[in-house]
């Protein structure tokens, strides 16, 4: 039988114990999210998922235009989502290609593409790149709102030791950018990322039990300072005052405690609390994209960046059969063997992106879904890996921008469209119009028209 | 001389000679003692002394002149214990003074320190007091092993204790703070619950270590090496706490490249210096960039394997490295695939034809180039776990805490009282009270009562123990009955407790709680045959991690990180091993209860292959230590191991300072004084440059104010120059050879570290005198005091008289008054 603390007078717990001090009532805490918005419109919220060293475009771009295309091999797995996705072919990164400066594609493709700004070449500590597109809408929004942005990621810069070809690490750790010479790393530890939206509470018990447990703990602490007042007084001077503090600090986590208790403003997280890195990347990658369900859900911040991984990714994935780091996989040199790990490295990414989808649409808030009010961009800096092209980029946009955008179709751009008038587009549906983003030429404009 | 002259005068000499040795009879202020002030000291000061302390000048503010009789040498005692301990060291009268002949200081020593001798005897004997003991982290996560029987190392969470005397164990030092109180709280709470029901069901999780060590790379394959791979750079080694048992990943991330058409690498696995597994990894088989040569960069290999909680050493290496290389590399073992076609030049279809002859001159170059031998290495390790975790309590648990005999539930009402009364007596270490008793069930009842299981209601109850002031504090009281108030003998409980801190760092074990039940404690016999018992158990491996940790300052090593740039072969498996050679040492001593002048100069050590490479010792291969005779060797004893030499140094150089002011602290018991505030610092970018590091601290020297102290300290620490700053041979220190002569303050002089360790043999009074003085300090959890003189000395007596054993000791310390007794509040 379980007792809710209602049916607790707290006398009950002190009975037989000796002792007759006053505590504070507890007031359960309840884990219910605040999302106390019930009559207020929802906010759009924009989210950049990027993925690294290009994507097998054969088994990604739809064979038609339009409405009713049919899904391919890596879009597969989004398939459930057909009516929410907005499948874009065509954009261009130009600013990623050499223009003169040589290699460094991979660092070239992360550090351009939310920018739109060919990076300075350099190793050393005077880089120079542009602003990036969620960081004109934090600049923007940053104010109503916890966090001005979120930055999250999959994979632990330090893994790989060598940057690109002479550019600094900065550029291919890091797609988001908060002035030209500032990088925004993501967190890639869950908890940290955990504790830095939510504190270092722990919330994995019912409340029930929570409150049950933190009433038999004040009995013990009450306990154990009549106690020690008692003892105190048969002692000598010396050793009275190391009990002294003791009492001391007994008293103030009990007065800590009642403190708390009052405090009822605090944002509770929809989660438990992440143990640390998880060790296969599904896990991983499902943990960071939960952390954005509420931090979004929560209305903490309204803009993120998630990276999956970084350009140049030299991750493994012993768990579906593919042993080798990514990125010298993606230089495939046409070997069919090679061509397909890649494929399903790529297959895997959609399949842990369609779970967050799932997600956001069953997180319900006032006048529809979060996915409804969300613009979930998935994108890459390059198409084909193998060949560094910057060019006819993957991107899907999943989401609706509270019916900003009208999804369900498979749109191809104008050949030579920069991905920056896409951006243009998104951030004037969250009211932020800035005259230009990077190489923008204009705002993308068939994001709700057929 | 007539012949009754002669006799007389040798009558006079034996009387004098006897007074040296038999202290006078207690006697207050005399004729005899005001004759031998007038007779001996004054003429002596006055010769010797007075030209800079006398009442007008008081050089140091010292006024020598101020005294005129025996009592005043008690009067102002201090003083005159520094005043012999100058005169002995030949610190004083100083450099270019005439020097007064041996026998003369030592005449007057003699003297002074029988006033002294004389002094103690008459003031009553005074056990001392020592404030309640809060457990430090290392005795609360003994405590809780041995009291719950769980694997968890919470205290590794808690704050660093501060420590006082020289140890961490300090009842007045030791504080308590809120946030210390908190962890106190959360760790109960996790320790009570994994007793009960078992550990958390943990999410695995990955750590990732980084070795970040350098290949120095080889063109052609070495013949001789060590096979396994532990000891060479391309090896990583960490220390990893594993929070529960249970089964984990660890996964090598790999670095280099190897010769095209090389054999598949060997990965090794390594727990604790034993081999758990081999993955044969082929780097042909997976995806890279190029096929001229293996790539294995990032390239990553998981390891499955069962651990338990709580540290262990992990390594990852390369066995056979030199082993499957091409056969045009000439190793041994070479590969028997055959030797890969040249890789084709294939310019880009779109490339002009600069471009290409650009490219072409690249891939030549690239094809020209020898791929080393030895590049590949183990970059990362991530450690990743748990998986299938062991789940409910260990039968340790179970065994602690159902002390009412059924281990399957079905508990009734008595079952709680006999539970909790069995655990408050091991927790608190004493009997407890009925009243406590029934608190402590009352915490069981209140959770049954709330739906909660019994089991909960005993998670509550040990928790509130594991609160308890009782539990974290040793109190003591002192026995009621039995002794006057300026000396309570302890209760048998408190001396049980005692016992095991000092000797086990945990608390007592049923056998010590029995014979305290029983009340036998005392009984000479029964206490002798405790401490060589607690001295043989592996608990006392403690007392070297504990006491030896700080005693010899081994705890630094930890922070310790020698410049990589000078010292490229310094790693964590070196870090490792040296600490373990001088803890295997010191258990050595404990256990097989050597004399502990084998601190000095032991002639063996212990050693592995890694450190047998850097001592340069041949015949030692492999992981595992093992007892290495050093006869003829320039090691042996502490001072010469790699640990003691490395915590000593900077983390570019040797400091001939640091290693001088180790021994005078920890070996000859003269600890000298902090530097006056504004004494300039050696230039550090100096050295090496313009003169060798003698040549600068003798400059520095110069200086009469430094020179008092470092006339003691730098001519110790240039005995051991030989040793660099992480204790390998050298002759020459960069362009200077290595001069490792040094004079003492009092004239004997010395070369290397041979001469000077017969030296510090010859003190070998000082040295047991201070390894007493630290070893009691750490046993009773308390500063000594004068008071604590006479014990001091007593027991460093009876040390000597017995070959200097260990256990002789430990004994005497477990014996003493102080350890036995205790000043009651009213006396003074």
């Amino acid at each position: 039988m379980i007792i809710t603390r209602r049916h607790l007078p707290r006398r009950t717990f002190l009975k037989g114990i000796g002792t007759a001090i006053a505590l504070p009532m507890l007031d359960a805490m309840v884990p219910a999210l605040p999302v106390g918005r019930t009559n207020v419109a929802a906010p759009v919220r924009l989210a950049f998922v990027y993925v690294p060293n290009g994507i097998v475009m054969k088994d990604w771009t739809p064979k038609t235009a339009g409405r009713g295309f049919e899904f391919t091999r890596i879009l597969k797995p989004l398939e459930p989502f057909r009516d929410d996705l907005l499948v874009l072919s065509g954009l261009d990164d130009h600013n990623g290609n050499a223009l003169g400066d040589g290699p460094g594609d991979h660092a070239r493709a992360g550090a351009s593409v939310l920018t739109g700004v060919h990076c300075k070449k350099t190793a050393g500590a005077d880089i120079q790149n542009g602003i990036s597109a969620d960081q004109v809408v934090a600049q923007a929004l940053g104010a109503k709102t916890r966090f001005p942005s979120i930055e999250l990621g999959c994979e632990d810069s330090r893994t790989v030791g060598n940057c690109d070809s002479g550019y600094s690490c900065a550029y291919t750790n890091s797609i988001s950018w908060r002035t030209p010479t500032t990088p925004m790393p993501p967190e890639v530890n869950p908890r940290q990322a955990f504790e830095r939206l939510f504190g270092t509470a722990d919330y994995s018990l019912d409340p029930a039990t929570r409150a049950r447990r933190a009433e038999y703990r004040k009995s013990i602490l009450d306990m154990v300072r009549a106690d020690t007042e008692k003892l105190n007084k048969s002692l000598g001077t010396a050793d009275r005052r190391k009990l002294d503090e003791y009492l001391y600090a007994i008293r103030e986590i009990e007065q800590r405690i009642s403190n708390a208790e009052k405090d009822q403003q605090q944002v509770k997280p929809g989660m438990e609390k992440p143990a640390g890195v998880p060790i296969t990347f599904a896990e991983y990658a499902r943990l960071m994209f939960d952390l954005q369900v509420v931090a979004f859900q929560a209305d903490l911040t309204r803009v993120t960046t998630l990276m999956i991984g970084r350009e140049g990714s030299m991750r493994v994935y012993p768990e579906i059969d593919v042993p080798d780091p990514h990125h010298p996989l993606t230089h495939h040199r046409n070997n069919p063997d090679w061509i397909e790990r890649v494929t399903k490295i790529n297959c895997l990414h959609t399949e842990v992106f369609a779970s967050f989808l799932s997600k956001l649409k069953a997180t319900k808030e006032a006048g529809g879904t979060l996915l409804d009010h969300s613009m979930i961009v998935y994108l890459s800096g390059l198409s084909d890996g193998n060949h560094h092209t910057h060019e006819e980029l993957p991107v899907l946009i999943a989401g609706r921008g509270d019916g900003s955008v009208k999804p369900g179709r498979h749109v191809v751009c104008k050949k030579g469209t920069p991905m920056t008038n896409l951006y243009l587009a998104l951030l004037d549906r969250m009211g932020v119009q800035p005259e230009r983003l990077g190489d923008s030429t204009g705002k993308l404009e068939r994001l709700t028209e057929l | 001389m007539s012949r009754k002259n002669l006799k007389r005068l040798l009558i006079i000499l034996f009387l004098l000679a006897c007074r040296a040795i038999v202290p006078s009879a207690p006697h207050a202020e005399s004729d005899d003692g005001a004759d031998a002030f007038a007779k001996t000291i004054r003429p002596f000061f006055e010769a010797n002394c007075l030209a800079c302390h006398s009442a007008d000048l008081k050089s140091g503010g010292l006024n020598l002149e101020a005294y005129q009789s025996m009592a005043a040498i008690t009067q102002d005692r201090e003083r005159w214990e520094k005043l012999v301990r100058k005169l002995r060291t030949g610190e004083m009268p100083p450099k270019g003074m005439p020097r007064p002949d041996r026998a003369a200081v030592e005449q007057v020593c003699r003297l002074v320190e029988d006033e002294f001798a004389r002094a103690d005897r008459l003031t009553k004997p005074d056990p001392g007091r020592v404030t309640a003991r809060r457990l430090n982290r290392s005795e609360y996560n003994n405590t809780v092993r041995d009291l719950l029987g769980v694997a968890l190392r919470p205290a590794d969470d808690f704050p660093q204790d501060d420590s006082g005397y020289g140890f961490d164990n300090i009842g007045d030092v030791l504080s308590l703070s809120p946030v210390l109180m908190e962890k106190y709280l959360t760790s109960a709470e996790r320790l009570a619950r994994t007793a009960v029901f078992g550990a958390d069901l943990l999410k695995p999780t990955m750590a990732r270590y980084r070795a970040g060590q350098k290949v120095t790379p080889r063109k052609t394959p070495l013949m001789d090496y060590d096979v396994t791979g532990l000891s060479l750079p391309n090896a990583t080694h960490v220390t990893h706490r594993f929070p529960v048992d249970g089964e984990y990943i660890v996964r090598a991330i790999l670095g280099g490249e190897r010769p095209a058409g090389s054999e598949a690498l060997q990965l090794c696995l390594w727990i604790d210096g034993q081999q758990a597994q081999v993955i044969q990894f082929d780097p042909d088989r997976v995806a890279s960039f190029v096929n001229d040569r293996q790539e294995i960069g990032g390239m990553a290999q998981d390891f499955r394997a069962r651990v338990t909680a709580g540290d262990h050493w992990l390594a990852v290496s390369l066995l056979k490295l030199y082993e499957g290389l091409p056969a045009d590399y000439n190793g041994p073992n070479p590969s028997k695939r055959p030797k890969p076609p040249p890789p084709e030049f294939r310019p880009p279809p779109k490339a002009t034809p600069e471009r290409i002859a650009e490219l072409k001159k690249e891939f030549d170059t690239r094809l020209a180039e020898t791929v080393p031998a030895n590049d590949a290495r183990i970059v990362t390790v991530e450690i990743g776990g748990p998986y299938n975790q062991t789940k409910g309590p260990s039968a340790a648990s179970l065994k602690l805490i159902y002390t009412c005999g059924h281990l399957d539930g079905h508990h009734r009402a008595g079952c709680a009282h006999k539970i909790v009364a069995d655990m408050a007596h091991r927790a608190y270490r004493r009997p407890v009270t009925a009243q406590e008793v029934n608190q402590l069930a009352s915490l069981v009842t209140m959770a049954e009562r709330h739906g909660d299981s019994f089991e909960e209601g005993l998670v509550q109850a040990i928790e509130a123990m594991l609160v308890s002031p009782h539990f974290l504090f040793r109190i003591e009281r002192g026995q009621a009955t039995g002794g006057t108030d300026a000396a309570l003998p302890l209760t048998d409980y408190e001396l049980a407790s005692r016992l095991s801190y000092f000797l086990w760092s945990s608390m007592p074990d049923d056998e010590l709680l029995a014979c305290a039940d029983r009340g036998t404690l005392k009984q000479a016999e029964v206490l002798a045959l405790q401490v060589r018992r607690m001295l043989k158990d592996p608990k006392s491996h403690a007392l070297v991690e504990n006491f030896g940790g700080q005693w010899l300052e081994l705890r630094k090593l930890e922070s310790i990180k020698p410049d990589r740039a000078r010292f490229p072969d310094f790693d964590e498996y070196l870090r490792m091993s040296m600490r373990r050679e001088t803890e295997m040492f010191f258990d050595n001593v404990v256990r097989e209860d050597r004399s502990v002048l084998d601190f000095v100069d032991g002639n063996y050590t212990f050693l592995n292959e890694r450190l047998a490479q850097l001592y340069k010792i041949p015949g030692v291969s492999g992981p595992e230590f093992r007892r290495v005779d050093l006869t003829g060797t320039e090691r042996g004893g502490v001072l010469t191991q790699a640990s003691v030499l490395t915590v000593s140094s900077y983390a570019t150089r040797t400091s001939p300072v640091l290693r001088g002011k180790w021994i005078l602290e920890n070996f000859l018991n003269a600890p000298p004084p902090p530097p006056p505030p504004d004494v300039p610092n050696l230039d550090e970018a100096k050295i090496g440059q313009a003169g060798s590091l003698r040549e600068q601290l003798e400059q520095h020297r110069a200086n009469p104010t430094c020179a008092s102290c470092h006339a003691r300290m730098d001519p110790l620490g240039f005995g051991l120059e030989n040793f660099d700053a992480i204790g390998a041979w050298r002759t020459r220190d960069g362009k200077f050879a290595i001069d490792a002569t040094g004079t003492l303050p009092d004239g004997r002089s010395f070369t290397g570290p041979r001469e000077l360790k017969a030296i510090l043999r010859a003190e070998r009074d000082s040295f047991a005198e201070g390894l007493t003085e630290k070893l009691l300090t750490y046993a009773l959890g308390r500063g000594l005091e004068r008071y604590d003189r006479p014990t001091v000395k007593q027991i460093t007596k009876r040390l000597a008289a017995d070959d200097y054993r260990f256990s002789t000791l430990v004994l005497e310390i477990v014996k003493s008054l102080p350890f036995q007794m205790r000043r009651g509040e009213q006396a003074l």
